[in-house]
């Protein structure tokens, strides 16, 4: 199934996710809107914690504590992809 | 209690221990109830009126303590620490360390690991949300204290954990209560099963931090004997194995906590029936 609106940097970061938790998840059935955490795909933070070590050694984009939209930008793939392509540096 | 525990000193606010806790007891039959149905686990024989009291009495204690620890009065107190040398070896790694506890005596003597003349940059996870009275004293008491602590829950809170570890420094954490947001394991606890939390462990997995266990017992009087023990193993494992791994881990922190337990019954403050599955 493939799922629709995603772009080309969404998917690459939803099969990162997906690699980097072990999710029995297909990494194309992940709703670009749809919340990660909690309700979404069930993650919980620690999960969010290893995501963004991830996102730091793929994409060199380091996630702090001190950036007020932490919570915005772990919402859903589509906030991630965004902010991970505004602030990456590889 | 504060400000009692500030104006007339310890020893005074101590005498006042005696009423409260007759109160409480008298008062909380659910709490006592989990308190009896814990010693008698612990010890293999019913527990006596007396000896709740003495429960409610240390557990009373380490609360009015925490005024005095959080205002840095430590020349009140006898405390002594074992095991300092688990906790230099894992810092000497250079990826901070996860001192990991329970509701077992007081957590908050960690404090009194600065009057050691180290400079120890120490965080405590912590679910305030639910303990608005201790989030308030620690406010009022020691405003510069009440950052050093992290609220539990999201990605902010452990991306703080994270950061703090990266600096080479101490995040406290809680192994021995579950939300209802944590992923849990049951372990065998005085013989029979009760839910862990799996968090603090496959946290400290992801950062790669070394674990040590932490207990701040309460002796009576004004002693307090700060035990540090190795957990043991590499924290570093193997993304496959990794559920397999936590199994083991947190039964065997279940397992030390037992045993620890087992030597300072009186200091086990989790006033709820652990073994309840309900819970």
């Amino acid at each position: 199934m493939e799922q629709s609106g995603a772009s080309l940097f969404e998917r690459d970061l939803a099969r990162l996710i997906v690699q980097t938790l072990k999710l029995k998840t297909d990494p194309a059935v992940i709703e670009p809107e749809a919340a990660l955490f909690g309700e979404g795909l069930g993650l919980d933070s620690i999960d969010a914690l290893e995501l963004s070590l991830a996102i730091s050694q793929t994409y060199g984009y380091q996630l702090k504590s001190s950036d007020p939209q932490i919570k915005t930008i772990f919402s859903s793939l589509r906030a991630l992809a965004a902010a991970i392509e505004k602030n990456r540096t590889k | 209690m504060a400000w009692v525990a500030q104006f007339l000193g310890r020893p005074a606010a101590r005498a006042l221990l005696y009423p409260i806790c007759v109160y409480y007891l008298l008062g909380s039959g659910s709490a006592r109830r989990a308190i009896a149905r814990f010693r008698e686990r612990a010890l293999g024989r019913p527990a006596g009126w007396g000896e709740l009291f003495r429960h409610y009495h240390a557990f009373a204690s380490t609360i009015l303590d925490r005024v005095y620890f959080l205002r840095g009065q430590f020349d009140l107190f006898d405390i002594r620490f074992h095991g300092l040398d688990v906790l230099d070896r894992e810092l000497a790694k250079g990826r901070g360390c996860v001192l990991l506890g329970a509701h077992l005596g007081s957590f908050e003597a960690v404090r009194a690991m600065g009057l050691l003349g180290r400079q120890l940059d120490i965080r405590i996870l912590m679910d305030e949300q639910n303990a608005p009275l201790i989030r308030g004293l620690t406010q009022t008491l020691n405003p510069m204290m009440a950052g050093t602590v992290i609220q539990t829950g999201g990605i902010h809170a452990l991306l703080q954990v994270k950061e703090c570890l990266e600096r080479g420094g101490i995040v406290g954490a809680m192994g021995d209560r579950v939300t209802p947001q944590d992923q849990a394991i049951a372990c065998s606890f005085f013989g029979s099963e009760a839910r862990f939390p799996t968090g603090p462990i496959r946290m400290a997995h992801v950062v790669q931090a070394p674990v040590v266990l932490f207990f701040g017992l309460y002796r009576g009087g004004n002693r307090y004997d700060v035990r540090l023990e190795s957990f043991g193993g590499e924290t570093c494992v193997p993304h496959d194995r990794r559920d397999i791994d936590l199994t083991q881990e947190v039964q065997r922190f279940a397992g030390r906590l037992e045993d620890v337990c087992r030597l300072a019954p009186d200091n086990w403050f989790n006033f709820y029936d652990v073994w309840d599955r309900s819970n």
